[in-house]
């Protein structure tokens, strides 16, 4: 009998193979996890941190926001600096990731930072700093940074760098900073019969020009906001700081919103929706979908930071020529914010120079990388757009000069917008928990014709409260 | 096919059966023709709209404009080849840890019977009861640092495999069906003196064919459709499948270039179904699930 | 390369005691044999079980610790039942259940209902099967994230397709996932739709699996339509509709990327919020874990109660 054969031997092979799958599987998992952070400081660098990065290094740092495929030339000009970096620094290695869309979503950001798996060089928003300390995510690298390592440090506008400092202590390098503003479609604003060099000054303005837009049919939008993603708490937290009020008390433990002012804005949101009919029948937007509107000439204006121009002429073919800009109606305060990198925590010393070598290289020097107004023009992006401009004295009047010279959006656009400089104000504690909040609201206004108003905002104070007790 | 159905063919026969046969019938194609192929339609047709045409109101149901560089934009954007072959390497890896794993134990629960062996089954059974979101929190931890072996296992493949395993709902199922296999011919190849290893290869097996068939399709799919897990678990771009890959492109390109996306996303498994249609449909509906 | 020991559960299981008390002093062959066998069972398993323990079972103890937990920078705390009241305290608490009732309630009615009656219609054609089952089967091929964004291009009130065929129909316009009181329902649609095919074939293959006979014998009582139906069609087929039943409620309580995809999860004024949502939200957007186990856990402790019931009433019908 052929069976016969299979005895005891096979028995106990059978039972070993299963188990031992099971085994081969957890120990192989060893090979192919935690082996970052220890490589590449055999390279031999000074141990002073204050030093510059020494050439002869040897490292690899891994970097997110990296343009993705759909930036096309944002990509390019990021492969040219490195080339131009490596020159320099020919034994640094720079590792980039890329994500096609938002390059940083706050749910996947707090997973990331808990699961402590950033990349060396991490991108943050500016209110990301408290939640990146809760989590021991970055490096302090105020002993690094400093004139040698950053020679244009001096030039950087203070409040800048304040959002990036805890307790004296810097955590992170800026890319870019922003003040909101109104941004507008200059063709539809013609067609409508208004005049797109002096775009409304008031909220009650905003709501005539934008009825008047909507006249224009064909599914056209006067006013468009966000209420999805956090990104319509944010824009009720800039709607608020405009007409002059505010989101978390002084003293940091209470909402701020539920008043006259809060009412008001959501008053006037409602009526635009629901008795204008001028903000478009599609709402829970986020971050992205107005700028495609706005790209398609199916919109007329909404509050935005002036980068998000780039942002629609490379990735959503829009013409430049067809924005401008005026400062954000009301004019109490304006919404300012930025971006920036921040480095991991506990990477070696030498991978800290190196990150700042590059981020100082690509970010922080007139007339390079980002800077390089030139090559933006001839890589057919928008140059001449008042933000990111973080500098301040001789470095400023260079850059200003550069931007002038390679200017390829008519400067007069945003003639309303520098003229009128709006206090910035800085965002709320623990900014995103609170904008999460704040989405139903502006969601509860712009879906439901009904919505009762006072309800939602006590509702979203009482959760704010609870959101700024739980720090 | 002349299987007794509901209506009796005598019914049928009378010639105001076959008039009410045919109308229903009629309405049925025509209807699921529009539901199922309708969107499809639209999205392939959108994705050739020009940026201003397809957020139009009233949409156009024939484009008038066309520009088929939507779809080359959306290749070249999306990487369709990275995530696509991302998904699958999870998909057959999930499906082969799933079949060698799950099909033991279940044997091992079905006709080895050991002891504690029902209790083992129940607690299995008791995370069927549990939606994988609630421990989604738990898990992720887990994930971070496996307990015992302290490994991090995010961003590797180990994190979509591993807990793919668990899947107690495949092991019912592979259970119900050895527990159907007959006892006599198991014990008759053991008096021969087949290992256990040995009967369920040769034996159990091959007469469960068609459950393996389900289990696996389920296996594939689960994989294939999940989307919250591996959006948490594989962060690195280069290692996202498919759905988080399209999730995050759907905010950074126009609407078109984004739909000619969805449409190129699409037809890889539909090209693999509309081949293969036969003997997925037959693996999904044999025997296996009637009970 | 394996560790000699991994796990105390796999370690347990790997030398099981024999079963004590079976028989009086069992003789020394019987006893090995029994170990012998045991111990291969217990090979087989082990594999399984060791995924269970560690992504499955350790997990679903964890949780239960999380909920009285606070992690602060790194610094775990006990913090009793704070977490508890911090969840029911929050406004969105009983939205959220409501919502979740809502939910499972439509995605009954319409994911249960509709891919049971779509195969009791295709199954009485003698033409086309083939075609009508491919069309059904054809949405569950496409990944989810394509369908579900398809979907929103469909539902949006402005440039959707849907909005245009009520018009060309002459029926009211509607605002879809815009609507607070539409949105939920929207999202059932639209999970309806792409996830009915394989429902759809297992119970075709349960219904072609019917005797003829019973139907003949039921028109010999004069049974019409809809009795024969009730009384042939579906206790013949009650074995394979309660498991699905079971794994739509399962499959139900996970739902996760529509809502999040088509109404960004929270919905219009909140009327997608679901529990299983609202976890999320606690985890991932406000860096509570402690709060998304407490939460976790009381929909646990519900689900443990309606599987009770749905144990005891199928027992009492088997009866």
């Amino acid at each position: 009998m052929r069976s016969a054969r299979f005895r005891r031997t096979r028995r106990a092979s059978a039972v070993a193979l299963v188990s031992a799958l099971t085994l081969t599987a957890l120990a192989a998992c060893g090979t192919s996890a935690s082996n970052n952070g220890s490589g590449g400081s055999e390279g031999g660098g000074s141990s002073d941190p204050a030093a510059p990065l020494d050439p002869k290094t040897k490292v690899t740092l891994t970097i997110d926001c990296m343009p993705p495929a759909a930036k096309a030339a944002e990509l390019k000009e990021w492969k040219e600096d490195v080339a131009e970096f490596n020159k320099k620094y020919p034994n640094v290695r720079i590792e980039g990731r890329s994500t096609p869309g938002q390059c940083l979503e706050p749910p996947r950001f707090t997973a990331m930072l808990k699961a402590h798996s950033q990349p060396d060089v991490f991108y943050t928003y500016f209110t990301d700093l408290p939640q990146v300390l809760d989590n021991s995510g970055a490096a302090d690298i105020t002993a690094y940074v400093n004139d040698k390592t950053v020679p244009l440090l001096k030039d950087i506008d203070p409040n800048v760098l304040a959002s990036l400092k805890h307790d004296g202590k810097l955590y992170g390098l800026p890319t870019s900073n922003y003040t909101m503003g109104l941004l507008i479609n200059r063709k539809l604003f013609q067609q409508a019969g208004l005049d797109p060099d002096n775009p409304p000054r008031t909220w009650d303005e905003v709501r005539a020009a934008a009825k008047k837009i909507a006249g224009l049919g064909h599914g056209i939008a006067g006013y468009g906001e966000y209420s999805a993603a956090n990104t319509g708490g944010w824009h009720f937290t800039a709607q608020m700081y405009s007409r002059g009020g505010d989101i978390v008390d002084p003293t940091g433990k209470k909402a701020a919103f539920n008043n006259d002012i809060g009412r008001q804005v959501l008053q006037s949101l409602h009526a635009m929706r629901w008795e204008d009919d001028s903000m478009g029948k599609t709402q829970l937007l986020k971050w992205g979908d107005l700028q495609k509107q706005i790209a398609t000439d199916k919109l007329g204006m909404f509050l935005a930071a002036p980068d998000d121009i780039a942002y629609m002429v490379q990735q959503l073919g829009a013409k430049y020529e067809n924005f401008g800009m005026g400062p954000i109606p009301g004019e109490k305060n304006t919404l300012a914010g930025g971006n920036n990198y921040m480095i991991k925590n506990g990477i070696s010393s030498d991978k800290i120079k190196a990150a700042i070598a590059w981020l100082n290289f690509k970010n922080l020097t007139v007339g390079k990388g980002q800077f390089d107004w030139a090559r933006t023009k001839a890589d057919k992006l928008p140059v001449g757009v008042p933000q990111p401009n973080f500098w301040l004295g001789e470095s400023k009047k260079t850059d200003d000069a550069s931007r002038r010279t390679n200017a390829t959006m008519p400067v007069e656009n945003f003639k309303t917008f520098m003229d009128n400089p709006v206090p910035g104000k800085a965002e709320p504690p623990k900014a995103q928990e609170i904008y999460k909040v704040l989405d139903n609201v502006m969601s509860g206004v712009l879906t439901n014709k009904d919505a009762d108003i006072d309800k939602l905002l006590s509702t979203a104070e009482a959760q704010v409260d609870q959101v700024l007790a739980n720090q | 096919m002349s299987t007794r159905t509901l209506i009796s063919p005598a019914q049928l026969a009378r010639p105001r059966g076959k008039a009410l046969y045919w109308t229903v019938f009629a309405v049925v194609v025509v209807a699921f023709t529009l539901v199922f192929l309708g969107p499809l339609y639209w999205m392939a047709s959108s994705g050739v709209k020009d940026a201003q045409e397809v957020v139009q109101t009233p949409p156009t149901l024939v484009p008038k404009s066309f520009t088929p560089g939507n779809y080359s934009r959306a290749w070249d954007v999306m990487g369709l080849s990275t995530l696509l072959f991302n998904t699958l390497f999870y998909a057959f890896g999930a499906l082969a840890f799933q079949l060698v794993l799950d099909v033991a134990a279940a044997y091992s629960l079905s006709k080895l019977r050991p002891v504690l062996g029902k209790a083992i089954l129940g607690m299995m059974l008791a995370t069927l009861m549990i939606p994988a979101t609630v421990l989604v929190v738990p898990q992720y931890l887990t994930v971070l640092d496996v307990p015992i072996v302290h490994r991090n296992l995010l961003n590797t493949p180990w994190a979509i495999w591993l807990p793919s395993v668990t899947n107690a709902f495949n092991i019912f199922l592979l259970k119900r069906f050895f527990d159907s296999v007959p006892k006599e011919l198991l014990d008759a190849a053991s008096m021969d003196g087949a290992s256990p290893m040995r009967i369920l290869w040769s034996i159990v097996l091959p007469i469960s064919r068609p459950i393996i068939g389900v289990v696996s399709i389920f296996a594939v799919v689960g994989v294939w459709k999940d989307f919250l897990w591996p959006m948490l678990t594989l962060p690195d771009p280069s290692k996202q499948t498919l759905n988080v890959g399209i999730y995050s492109l759907s905010n950074g390109v126009p609407v078109n270039v984004l739909i000619a996306a969805l449409t190129i996303a699409s037809l890889p498994t539909l090209i693999v179904f509309l081949v293969f249609q036969r003997n997925i449909m037959s693996g999904l509906t044999a025997g296996g699930l009637k009970g | 390369m394996a560790a000699p020991s991994l796990t105390p559960s796999t370690a347990a299981h790997a030398r099981p005691s024999p079963p004590r008390g079976t028989a009086p002093a069992p003789p020394g062959g019987r006893l090995a044999k029994s170990l012998r066998r045991n111990l291969t069972a217990h090979g087989f398993l082990i594999g399984a079980v060791v995924c269970f323990a560690v992504f499955s079972w350790y997990p679903m103890i964890r949780e239960f610790l999380l909920a009285f937990q606070k992690t602060e920078d790194g610094r775990v705390t006990w913090v009793g039942l704070h977490n508890l009241t911090t969840v029911y305290h929050d406004p969105a608490f009983w939205q959220a259940w409501r919502n979740t009732l809502l939910f499972t309630v439509l995605a009954l009615l319409l994911g249960f209902a509709v891919p049971f009656v779509t195969a009791i219609v295709i199954n009485e054609f003698r033409h086309g099967q083939g075609y009508l089952r491919l069309l059904v089967y054809l949405p569950v091929m496409l990944p989810p994230v394509a369908s579900v964004l398809l979907f929103k291009y469909l539902y949006d009130p402005g440039y959707g397709l849907l909005n245009e065929v009520f018009r060309v129909l002459h029926l009211p316009e509607q605002q879809w996932l815009q609507d607070p009181d539409l949105s939920m329902l929207s999202v059932v649609i639209a999970s309806t739709w792409m996830n009915m095919g394989g429902a759809a074939l297992i119970y075709l293959a349960a219904l072609q699996g019917i005797p003829g006979e019973l139907y003949e014998a039921a028109e010999l009582d004069g049974a019409g339509l809809f009795r024969k139906i009730w009384h042939v069609t579906i206790p013949q087929t009650r074995l394979i509709l309660s498991l699905m039943m079971l794994m739509q409620i399962i499959a139900t309580m996970q739902v996760f990327v529509e809502p999040f995809l088509l109404t960004g999860g929270a919905g219009p004024e909140g009327s997608t919020t679901t529990v299983v949502y609202l976890i999320y939200q606690y985890a991932f957007n406000f860096n509570n874990y402690g709060a998304a186990a407490a939460l976790g856990l009381l929909l646990l402790v519900v689900l443990a109660g309606f599987s009770a019931v749905y144990v005891k009433l199928s027992r009492n019908d088997n009866e």
